[in-house]
């Protein structure tokens, strides 16, 4: 199961690709032609099962389009 | 039988400081918003958001009056300081914060700023070095590097006509009124921590009632360094730094007739 989710607000992203230069994983890439109401490429999340959760995506994003949050996993009966 | 649950633990969301309605209208690869999310964790970490009037300035500052869910007062291109000197004068339980940029602090605004630092101010200045006048297309501002291209100095900055740069951080430095001063960085994640810690002291220094208090951001400018995000990150690393030094200057906790207490 993955550690992180990253959750990227397609609205407010500007495509500066600083997400992906900056994520310690390599979990974000550009897309493929996949561009918002603006005009601009977006970002996907490649491989989320390597997100580790540190944030740094959403730190450094200049637009602030980047959520992330940690998944943790409980057993209940 | 057992269930699994899954929590979600917020790790990083925009800061509720932040006005969502308004999006971050500064060029794609700006590091301004970046700056921009770091004051509104730092106003919510010390818990002064009530009571903090921030000033946007002229040029691309001119849009922070907008960004914030705070007290914000748009300030004239220059005498950003003189303002943020009466705001505090006048309500002198406030913090308050003023952003201002290379071409307004360093040329129009610098006789403001001197007089600023001299009075010893208890004020908190954000100086964003983007080393070019950034909102008008790109001409010299007095930070722009030698040997720099700009509309204004096609053939590169030459000191004979043009001068030397501007070290903002170090002027303030040297004045007796001020109490802290560093100059800061955000193109990687762990400079982005120093400044973080920078700028909480910045304001701690105000709380206490110290003296005159400035962080410098070196900051990118893509649009007019004709650059793309990823390169302008290697230009403050390996250009920018080499002439504007990362650091504190100064910090003190005390300065003799000015410091409340």
């Amino acid at each position: 199961m993955a550690k992180g989710e990253v959750v990227i607000n397609e609205i407010l992203c500007k495509g500066c690709e600083l997400c992906i230069v900056f994520c310690p994983q390599s979990c974000i890439t550009l897309s493929q032609g996949k561009i918002n109401p603006e005009g601009y490429l977006l970002p996907v999340i490649s491989e989320p099962e390597k997100c580790n959760a540190c944030g740094i995506c959403g730190q450094m994003c200049p637009d602030m389009a980047i959520s992330v949050y940690r998944l943790k996993e409980s057993k209940t009966t | 039988m057992t269930k699994k649950e899954i929590t979600k633990e917020v790790v990083c969301e925009p800061p509720r400081t932040r006005l969502q309605s308004i999006p971050i209208m500064n060029c794609p690869g700006c590091h301004y918003g970046i700056i921009i999310r770091m004051i509104c964790e730092v106003i919510e970490e010390l818990g002064i958001e009530d009571r903090t009037i921030g000033l946007g300035g002229g040029g691309c500052t001119g849009f922070w009056t907008m960004y914030f869910d705070l007290d914000m007062y748009g300030g004239v291109h220059g005498p950003g300081l003189a303002i943020a000197t009466a705001i505090k004068r006048v309500h002198p339980d406030s913090i308050v914060f003023a952003a201002q940029g290379d071409g307004e602090m360093g040329a129009i605004g610098l006789g403001y700023f001197m007089a600023a630092t001299l009075r010893g101010e208890k004020i908190t200045t954000i100086f964003l070095n983007n080393a070019c006048f950034g909102t008008t297309g790109g001409q010299m501002a007095p930070t722009t590097l030698l040997g720099m291209r700009t509309t204004t100095t096609t053939q590169g900055r030459d000191p004979k006509i043009t001068g030397f740069p501007f070290h903002g951080a170090e002027l303030a430095a040297s004045m007796k009124g001020t109490a802290y001063s560093a100059r800061m960085s955000v193109h990687t994640p762990a400079n982005r921590q120093k400044a973080k810690k920078a700028l909480k002291t910045a304001f701690e220094k105000q709380i206490a009632g110290v003296g005159f208090s400035i962080v410098e951001f070196l900051s990118a400018c893509p649009v007019n360094w004709h650059l793309g995000p990823k390169e302008c990150l290697d230009f403050i690393e390996n250009q920018m730094i080499a002439e504007y030094p990362l650091g504190e200057f100064k910090n003190v906790d005390y300065i003799e007739h000015l410091s409340d207490g």
